[in-house]
């Protein structure tokens, strides 16, 4: 499967991270700030596994650096995040790809909530220390969100046979 | 292999970015174009302004114009004796020769885009460095002072707001003149007054104002109203909770303030010219009802020292009541003043110069 046919319609899976780092910029009412869900993780996520021939965490760092200009920490945090999360998933796609979705959404939960803590750690080293316990929101709010994305994902890349 | 060349990677680049500052150009050159997708994220809100104002219906729009007159005229009132006031600090000033007073130029911006970080409190302005912004430059909205700029951007800056939990200001009770620091408490109608005495004078209701003494913000902008003083004998100090004044998460368009480098004196002529050349352009016709009063006042105690100086700034009309001497013409002066010339547009440049032009004979008599 993979090296026979050329890549193809790439362009859109950069159109959907493009879409992603607006997603995580867009205003949000106050009280759902806390829950805004990381789309760029979940997108990475999608990719990784889908075409892991093309996505994996050279595209991560970057797009985790452009997530870095945008939201004005220091260079490198999400960079390393988001290389994080992408290599844990690497690591289990075996696995991920056999399981139903919503053990996937389990594991997603697992993956991003690491990610998260490891997040809070490095924004404690730069001297803004989050309240530790709404922290995990975001990876639960993306785990259930995971399955809808997935699916939606899915039916793009069939229908412009991505590859 | 690759995740660990890529952790170094980040691990160096993020300490390189805390230590040194080799890395804002490629910072502000990446911002150039991601910056947009704080545009793009606020497009819609901002479509949706323009086809509220296109479809607008006209009672509104009229009702809108008639507060925003009425208020403007209330402003413009204020602005009047605001310039006496000025003038008059300004000469107190010289006589206890004291510092001056700092004067600042304001420009606005407008509000793009929030921090998508719950727990910060950081705004996203459409003013960067292009357009002559700096570091740590205030940031006022009409209300009060909001932030200062931490981050420059080519044309985007980020602020930082006075709530946030890592911002801290200086402040001063307006009532009496304590001082105290005032911080963030991550709560966005909320500031605490660190390390406040038990037995400090204050009270629910004062309003802070900005002391200037950490030499970032400019003294004597309102800050916060205090809300409650708690006295807790468990306690080493009281706690003093604030809530400020500014709409740190409603105002959409904020002030910039540049500080500016004139001294004292060139800026109350620069200020009275401007002042003038305003109201030569056209006041409303109610605002000389305010005006007379002052101008009764003041011509009685320096018409005569007034008078070298006046036919500089002032129509024929000012020099006629200068001319006779002593402290009589000034009684006869507003009715001297009127038939040249009926409009009441024309009797404020008479009155104008008798201000602000003394201000300089009268510290050197």
């Amino acid at each position: 499967m993979v090296g026979i046919t050329a890549s193809r319609n790439g362009w859109i899976v950069w159109l959907t991270f493009a879409v992603g780092l607006l997603l995580s910029v867009s205003p949000l009412p106050q009280f759902m700030e806390i829950l805004r869900p990381l789309w760029l993780a979940l997108l990475l996520a999608f990719w990784a596994l889908a075409l892991p021939q093309k996505v994996g965490m050279v595209t991560a760092w970057c797009l985790g650096l452009a997530e870095d200009v945008l939201y004005g920490t220091l260079l490198g945090q999400n960079a390393l995040i988001l290389t994080l999360i992408t290599y844990l998933v690497l690591a289990l796609q075996q696995r991920l790809r056999m399981f139903p979705m919503w053990q996937q959404s389990l594991v997603i939960l697992v993956i991003f909530g690491l990610a998260q803590l490891v997040q809070l750690w490095l924004s404690a080293l730069t001297g803004n220390r989050q309240p530790t316990l709404a922290l995990v929101l975001p990876a639960l709010v993306s785990a259930l969100l995971w399955p809808w994305v997935s699916y939606g994902l899915r039916g793009l890349r069939r229908r412009y046979r991505i590859n | 292999m690759r995740l660990l060349v890529l952790v170094v990677l980040s691990v160096a680049l993020m300490v390189f970015d805390a230590r040194f500052t080799l890395l804002k150009p490629v910072r502000s050159q990446m911002s150039l174009v991601l910056m947009q997708s704080y545009w793009i994220t606020d497009l819609p809100q901002r479509l949706w302004q323009g086809v509220a104002s296109q479809f607008g219906s006209r009672t509104e729009l009229v009702a809108e114009n008639e507060k925003l007159k009425t208020e403007n005229l209330l402003l413009q009132g204020r602005m009047q004796k605001l310039a006496a006031l000025t003038e008059q600090n300004v000469r107190l000033r010289e006589l206890l020769n004291s510092s001056a007073l700092v004067n600042e130029k304001v420009e606005v911006a407008e509000l793009i885009g929030m921090d998508p970080n719950p727990f910060t409190h950081r705004i996203i302005i459409n003013k960067g460095e292009r357009d002559g912004v700096v570091l740590g430059q205030p940031v006022l909205d009409a209300r009060g002072l909001m932030g200062q700029v931490v981050e420059l951007m080519p044309y985007t800056s980020r602020v930082l707001l006075l709530t946030d939990t890592t911002h801290s200001i200086p402040v001063q009770v307006n009532r009496n003149g304590l001082r105290a620091i005032a911080s963030g408490t991550g709560n966005p109608e909320r500031l605490e007054l660190r390390h406040v005495a038990d037995t400090a004078d204050i009270k629910e209701g004062d309003l802070l104002v900005s002391s200037g003494l950490g030499q970032r913000f400019p003294a004597g902008y309102p800050v916060a109203t205090v809300r409650e003083v708690i006295h807790d004998s468990g306690q080493p100090f009281a706690i003093v909770r604030a809530v400020p004044t500014a709409a740190l998460n409603r105002s959409r368009y904020l002030l910039l303030v540049f500080t500016d480098s004139r001294t004292a004196e060139e800026r109350a002529n620069d200020a009275a010219q401007a002042q003038e050349a305003l109201d030569q352009h056209g006041g409303g016709p109610i605002i000389p009802a305010t005006v007379p009063r002052p101008a009764a006042v003041i011509p009685a105690a320096v018409a005569a020292p007034a008078a070298p100086v006046a036919p500089v700034t002032a129509p024929a009309a000012a020099t006629t009541p200068a001319k006779p001497v002593a402290a009589k013409p000034a009684a006869a002066k507003p009715p001297a003043a009127k038939p040249p010339t009926a409009q009441p547009a024309a009797v404020r440049p008479a009155v104008k110069p008798p201000v602000s032009a003394p201000a300089t004979p009268g510290g050197r008599e």
